[in-house]
């Protein structure tokens, strides 16, 4: 059901991605992340057009947390910030992290390969129902993404929405 | 010794194979986060003095990126960059899997004595591409037909053509600047593809029509045709 991945870059790491629907406890779940009682990032679905969209902040934020040039506090702040098309901080957790009415959660999960990821509980703390990760794209708002990433219409005639996503994200910090 | 210790700094590129490698930079072919990539490594230079060459070797890293979504933005197809590591310099691109370059399409085209109408569509979807380019004022440098991909989309369709390394791009409004990346092109063009005077006017003509800006950069185009790349000719 969840994507677990590991970064050719960061051999040490694995990424692991759950996606939940009809989730109830949002509010609870976002205080949650800020308490650390979860060891995530925690990130509104509707902003995701595809799970390469996750692996690409990940690898970002583990790429900046070991060269010492992250710009927000933790691992998994910075992945929900690499995700944002503009250097605006609590913008970007306004707009790809939770709001305390959502109802659907994307869980993104960076841990060293050896240590086996506490799934189960994070399975049991949402009060949702756990959906395979790469349906994601049931849940995308592709009007909200092409408004907030400024895309127009001709630069989708050569490419992928998720194309133009994944350049602006890789390129945010010096355009 | 220098080439070690830069290995050592991203021991992934030694998984990778190198498919090229150049006075600026070695290009390497390999997976990143499960997709076919190209990795550009600018790697550092020992001729140069250390802070100068970090200084032009980051410019150059970002100029690239930045040209390319510009073009993006613009409608040009060119390879998605996938991340970009400003600390050894690499840049991770899109592998444009079963592209063939605009270089051998034409060559083999020659070759099988194919009708030349199917090329000279091609020439002047060149010259539609460079014309939306320039519009956008992003001057390419370094225009070849090596430089350019065919990409096979779906069965029937055209192939798209795909503009790659943007390594020596720049932007720039002057037609100057224009006319030389165009006499660029003319002068790679016409010598790696003998008998296609014809075809590269077509390319012209289409780009003439495309842009609004075109009547000054060919003037320009003319004036460096005359006197060569280089505008002084002192020194």
């Amino acid at each position: 059901m969840q994507l677990t991945s590991t970064l050719e870059l960061y051999p040490d790491y694995s990424v692991t991605q759950l996606l939940f629907k009809d989730v109830k406890n949002a509010a609870e779940l976002r205080k949650n992340a800020m308490e650390g009682l979860v060891q995530g990032a925690l990130i509104n679905p509707s902003m995701i057009v595809d799970p390469f969209q996750i692996l690409v902040a990940s690898n970002k934020a583990i790429h900046l947390q070991k060269t010492g040039k992250m710009k927000t506090r933790s691992l998994f702040s910075e992945i929900i910030y690499n995700l944002s098309p503009t250097n605006n901080i609590s913008e970007a957790f306004k707009r790809f992290g939770i709001s305390d009415d959502d109802g659907a959660v994307y869980v993104v999960l960076v841990y060293p390969k050896e240590e086996a990821a506490d799934i189960s509980s994070i399975v049991s703390r949402v009060k949702g129902q756990q959906i395979p990760a790469d349906m994601i794209s049931t849940l995308t708002d592709a009007a909200k993404i092409k408004k907030l990433y400024k895309v127009s219409p001709q630069e989708e005639t050569n490419g992928s929405l998720l194309d133009a996503v994944i350049c602006r994200m890789a390129i945010k910090d010096v355009s | 010794m220098a080439l070690d210790s830069n290995r050592a700094k991203m021991p992934y590129l030694n998984k990778c194979s190198l498919i090229k490698q150049g006075a600026e930079a070695r290009v390497y072919r390999g997976i990143f986060l499960g997709k076919p990539t190209i990795i550009k490594e600018r790697f550092p230079k020992l001729y140069r003095h250390a802070v100068l060459d970090e200084k032009l070797t980051h410019r150059r890293t970002v100029q690239e990126v930045r040209s390319i979504l510009r073009c993006r933005k613009a409608g040009i197809s060119t390879p998605v960059v996938y991340f970009v590591d400003y600390t050894s310099h690499c840049i991770f691109l899109e592998d444009l899997v079963g592209s063939i370059t605009v270089r051998d399409h034409i060559a083999s085209s020659q070759e099988s004595g194919q009708d030349p109408v199917c090329l000279s569509s091609l020439a002047e979807e060149m010259g539609k591409i460079l014309a939306k380019m320039h519009d956008e004022d992003v001057v390419h440098g370094d225009l070849t037909t090596s430089n350019m991909l065919l990409r096979q989309g779906s069965e029937d369709a055209k192939p798209d053509l795909v503009l790659i390394d943007f390594g020596l791009s720049f932007t720039s409004a002057l037609p100057e600047d224009k006319g030389v990346d165009l006499y660029v092109l003319e002068k790679a063009f016409l010598s790696t593809h003998p008998n296609t005077e014809q075809l590269f006017q077509r390319l012209l003509k289409s780009y003439t029509h495309a842009s609004k800006k075109a009547p000054a950069v060919i003037k320009k185009l003319d004036e460096v045709r005359l006197r060569g790349r280089k505008r002084s000719m002192v020194g």
